[in-house]
Formats: C-alpha cells, sequence, structure tokens
C-alpha cells in the first residue's frame, strides 16, 4: 500500500514537472491555431447570432414596428404601457400561472410517486418501466401535441371512449387548459422520473438501513430521510420546469391556437400570435422582453439551486465511500 | 408482502399502460379507413385493415418527402453541431487561455435566452439578406449549440491531462490528439448529444415554419400543421401523418434507450 502510494506520488510529480516544463515552452501553433479559430468562430456567433438579435429586439420593443408595412416609428414606453392595459396580457399571465403550477404539480407528484415505485424493492421489471415512463419526454412535441388533439375529439377520441365521457375538451372554456396541462404532464413527467430516480441511487444505503434497524415506518423514512435528502433535486427539478412550461406554445397552436376565447391563451403563444398572425413585431418584443427577465430570474436561482443539488448528493457519496475504505 | 409486490406493479403497469396507449391508439387508427374512424360503434383494432391513409397523404402531401427532409436536416445538423461542440468542448476543458471561464460564463448563459427574443430579430435579419427558403438558414443557426458545448466541455474534463501531455511528447499534433485521442473517448457523451440534437431538430416547428415557404423543402412538423389546414377532416391521414412523424423516433428511442436515459440524467446533473 505505502510502496504503491509513494511510487504514485513519483510519477504524479514527473508528470507535473514534465507539464511545467511543456507550459514554458511556447504552445505549438496547431495548439493557438485551433484555439484562435474556435474562440473567433463562437464569439462571432454569439455576436452574430444572439447579441445584435437581442438588442435590436431591445431597440424594437420601444417601436411600432410592422415588416409588412415597412413601419418602423418611434414610440416611447407606449409598447409596455399597452401591454399592462391588455386584458389578454393579464389573461395570459393567469393562464399561465394556473398552467405553469397545475403542470408542475402533475409532474413532480407523478415523477416522485413513480421513482419511489421503481426505487422500492418491491418493484419487478425496473429497466422496461423506466424505457415506457421515458418515452413520451423524447418524442417530438407538435406529432405529440397533433396525437393529443385526436385523442381529445368528441366524436371518436380515446378519452371519451375509454372514460365514457361526453366532453368536448378543447372547445369548452372550462376544459381547454386543463386539456393541455394532461397533455402536458403526461408528455413530461417521465424526465422527473428520471431525475428523481437519480437522486433516489445517490442516497447512501447505510442512512436506509439505519432507519430500518431503527424501525421506521415506511412512511416516515419517506418522509422525514427521503423527502429531505431529495429537496435540492426537487428544487431543480421545480425550477427547470417553470422555466420551460413559461416558454411553452407548441401544444397551444396545435391543439387550441389559444381559444375557445382567449382561455388558453399563455405568454409565449400570445408573443407567437402578435409576432407571426398579427405582425406586430414592437409589441411581440416587449412581452419578449418581460418574459425574458422572468426567465433570467428564473435561471440564476435555478443554477444556485443545482450547485447545492449537486453538492450535497456528492459530498454524501464521498463520505460514503471513505467509509468503506477504512472499515 | 405479496399483496403489495402485486399492487406496486400493478399500479405501475397501470401508469405505463397509459403512456404507451396513445401510441398504440394512433398506430391503429392509421390503419382505419375514415368512415370506420368515424363511426359510432368504436374498437381498438381496426376492423379492415388499410393503408389508404398513407396513400392518400403521401398523394395530397408528399409526406415522404417531408419525412425525407426532416432525416436530412436532422442528420446534417447532428453531425455538425456535435462536431462544433466536440472542438468547443476540447478548448474549454484542455487549453487555458485568457477570458476563458469569462466566454465560457456568457456562453452558458446563452442557454436562459428564451427563443421569443431572438427569433423576431432574426427572422429581419435573415429576410433582408434574403437567406430564406433554404436550408442555409435552417443549418446556421444551430450549428454551434451552448449547450453541446457545455455538455461536452464537462465530459472531457474527465479525461486526465497526463494522457495528452504523453502524446504531445511523441510529437502527435494537437488535430491528431483531437481527433484520435479526445474525440473517441467522449463517445458517451457524443452520443447522448447526438441523440438530444436529432430530436431537437425533428420537432422543431417555428424557425421552419418562418424560413422555408416552397412546399417541397418543407420539414414534417410544418407538413402536419399544412396538412390539416388544407384536410382537417381527413382524421385517418391525420392519424397516418402523425404516426409517420412519430415512429421514427420511437423506434430510434427503443434502440438506444439506455443511452437516452444515461443522457437525460448526466445532461441534468453535470449542470
Amino acid at each position: 500500500m505505502t510502496i504503491q502510494t509513494s511510487a504514485r506520488s513519483a510519477r504524479q510529480g514527473e508528470t507535473a514537472r514534465v507539464s511545467q516544463a511543456t507550459r514554458r515552452i511556447k504552445k505549438p501553433a496547431s495548439e493557438l491555431w485551433l484555439r484562435n479559430t474556435t474562440v473567433g468562430v463562437i464569439m462571432a456567433s454569439l455576436v452574430l447570432l444572439l447579441l445584435i438579435p437581442i438588442g435590436i429586439a431591445f431597440v424594437g420593443s420601444f417601436h411600432d414596428w410592422n415588416p409588412l408595412n415597412g413601419r418602423f416609428d418611434f414610440t416611447g414606453i407606449d409598447n409596455y404601457a399597452e401591454l399592462f392595459a391588455d386584458p389578454t396580457f393579464w389573461r395570459a399571465s393567469s393562464n399561465t400561472l394556473v398552467f405553469g403550477i397545475l403542470a408542475i404539480a402533475g409532474r413532480v407528484l407523478l415523477g416522485l410517486a413513480i421513482a419511489y415505485a421503481l426505487f422500492s424493492k418491491l418493484s419487478r421489471w425496473r429497466t422496461f418501466f423506466r424505457t415506457i415512463f421515458y418515452l413520451p419526454t423524447v418524442m417530438p412535441l407538435v406529432a405529440v401535441a397533433f396525437l393529443w388533439t385526436l385523442m381529445y375529439n368528441p366524436q371518436f377520441g380515446a378519452i371519451n371512449t375509454l372514460f365514457g365521457l361526453d366532453v368536448n375538451w378543447l372547445f369548452d372554456q372550462r376544459f381547454s387548459l386543463l386539456a393541455i396541462v394532461i397533455m402536458t404532464i403526461w408528455k413530461d413527467f417521465g424526465f422527473a422520473v428520471i431525475l428523481f430516480l437519480a437522486g433516489l441511487y445517490a442516497i447512501p444505503e447505510d442512512v436506509l438501513e439505519a432507519a430500518s434497524v431503527d424501525g421506521a415506518s415506511a412512511w416516515r423514512t419517506f418522509w422525514h430521510i427521503i423527502l429531505p435528502l431529495l429537496r435540492p433535486m426537487l428544487f431543480f427539478i421545480v425550477i427547470t420546469s417553470m422555466i420551460g412550461y413559461l416558454q411553452a406554445f407548441v401544444q397551444v397552436l396545435v391543439m387550441t391556437n389559444g381559444g375557445p376565447g382567449t382561455s388558453t391563451q399563455l405568454i409565449s403563444f400570445m408573443i407567437y400570435d402578435q409576432a407571426f398572425v398579427k405582425y406586430n413585431f414592437g409589441y411581440a418584443s416587449a412581452i419578449a422582453f418581460i418574459l425574458l427577465i422572468i426567465t433570467a430570474l428564473l435561471t440564476a436561482a435555478s443554477w444556485r439551486m443545482n450547485q447545492s443539488a449537486l453538492d450535497a448528493p456528492r459530498r454524501r457519496r464521498f463520505t460514503h465511500r471513505s467509509k468503506e475504505k477504512t472499515s | 408482502m405479496k399483496v403489495r409486490v402485486f399492487a406496486l406493479n400493478a399500479g405501475l403497469l397501470l401508469v405505463g399502460g397509459i403512456v404507451v396507449l396513445p401510441f398504440f391508439w394512433m398506430i391503429l387508427s392509421a390503419f382505419k379507413s375514415n368512415s370506420e374512424i368515424l363511426s359510432f360503434d368504436q374498437s381498438f383494432l381496426p376492423r379492415e385493415w388499410t393503408l389508404e391513409n398513407f396513400v392518400s397523404i403521401q398523394t395530397k402531401l408528399d409526406f415522404f418527402r417531408l419525412f425525407f427532409n426532416s432525416v436530412f436536416l436532422s442528420v446534417t445538423i447532428t453531425a455538425l453541431s456535435v462536431y462544433t461542440s466536440l472542438v468547443g468542448g476540447f478548448v474549454f476543458a484542455k487549453y487555458t487561455f485568457r477570458g476563458r471561464g469569462a466566454l465560457f460564463a456568457v456562453i452558458l448563459s446563452t442557454m436562459m435566452i428564451t427563443w421569443a427574443v431572438v427569433i423576431i430579430p432574426r427572422y429581419t435579419i435573415f429576410r433582408s439578406i434574403g437567406l430564406t427558403d433554404s436550408y442555409a438558414s435552417i443549418i446556421i443557426p444551430a450549428v454551434i449549440s451552448a449547450f453541446g458545448i457545455f455538455m461536452m466541455r464537462q465530459s472531457m474534463d474527465a479525461i486526465p491531462d497526463e494522457i495528452l501531455e504523453a502524446a504531445r511528447i511523441d510529437g502527435a499534433s494537437e488535430w491528431f490528439i483531437f481527433h484520435r485521442i479526445v474525440a473517441p473517448m467522449s463517445v458517451n457523451a457524443i452520443s447522448a448529444l447526438s441523440i438530444f440534437q436529432f430530436l431537437w431538430v425533428w420537432e422543431d416547428y417555428l424557425w421552419p415554419y418562418l424560413m422555408i415557404s416552397s412546399e417541397e423543402k418543407q420539414v414534417l412538423a410544418v407538413g402536419l400543421t399544412t396538412f390539416r389546414g388544407q384536410y382537417g377532416t381527413d382524421y385517418g391521414g391525420l392519424f397516418a401523418a402523425t404516426t409517420l412523424a412519430i415512429v421514427p423516433v420511437l423506434v430510434v428511442y427503443i434502440l438506444f434507450q439506455r443511452r437516452f436515459i444515461a443522457g437525460a440524467a448526466s445532461a441534468a446533473l453535470k449542470g
């Protein structure tokens, strides 16, 4: 053991010396070429495809901007003022809130329940089930939205047939948003299953063993031990879902086109609608900027959460392993 | 104990059934005639199997053309962007230079920029320089992927520097080190990224819808909405077209499901 470690440290010393030596020598031309080209191309694409467009969008949000008749007139903060007085915007905001809360709750609860069931020693065919639950997540969203439009069809749709209902899901103001929420949960819960499972497997076994030795019931173990340990993962899923659902619009575009009335208007769909149906580019840019600010705040929060989500299990795994070595 | 095992697995099976049922229903309905789909007496299996829906969507909108356009674009963009991500990841993981940390932070922060802010100016720019209705307009914005560079850097960080230094001492060029040593060691990250990238191009709707105007260049995701706009009551055709858009991804997923799932967990966990 000691011989091995000393040999290893000697080797490490050697490579450290070598790498110091190579670093002192001028970097080879091929390295400089590769590095400069790569950094140059990345910077150019950042500037051309992101920075300049964001600048244009920011300036455009203070203009009456219509690409069809070429209008681009400065109007100050009119777009923002109009936005806050627009009932559709407030309806879209409250719809986005309801949609987000329900979809996140469904995704998290279903994801957690199923991940815990798969984690349990009682479950069989784990790989098979994991494959099945993750399936909708990797299917193309436009096609899935079409599939669900057919599922909700009042004449022949599988949902009414299966449950013996007579509901016109997508054309009834009471159900249209709920219908989109259900489809979104179905599409997305599998991702939460995979993440929660990863979180569960990161919990060291001796913690769970200790709980069972102490005679804790399954429910108490879950509530007082597992759930607190999963909390960072839970926050991570909630915040990334929030960001994702703030940008959701394809399911609305395909399934209801914002209707009936304004019952399924979401903020991102409203941007699409204002920009590429009504061609109010300035107005759409103003909404987009507000959305960008909300998303930036949530992302900043999510990175912080993610950091702690990572640190916690890693630290635990590390102490777990070092314990194994000493024993 | 036995009862609990049964209850738990029955519950899982039920949710699994809810997940796969729409797919089976869609595929089977694609083989039903329109009159059977609309009949009062619904059945899960087609009473009479027919291919007429596939024939009709083909004659109405040339769906196989759209299908191959989507395959072409997805494969091209995936190949290009995975390669640029590899190079970018390599440079950020293995070279030290001034401003590396700052530039990488900027690349990371671009991932949170919403599509809605960028798409209007991009549309205006691409129109004014006359790039519309060409595949260049679809490919150019997708070639460099912040997510890809990030993912590759994370994976290449794990490759020990000693291997590279040893190769350099043996006289290997950086080009050789990248292509023959580092890239082959990143196979897992490459396959995970390829799968995601392929899916993102395959399901992208808005950008091709805005850029591509000629029918023979259109992609499948947009073709679906065009088809519904023109033949809204041809439900059999809709089932067949949707099946055509989903089943290839389904097959790829079943073949590579292990990598898909590992990729999903790592993409989220490595943040």
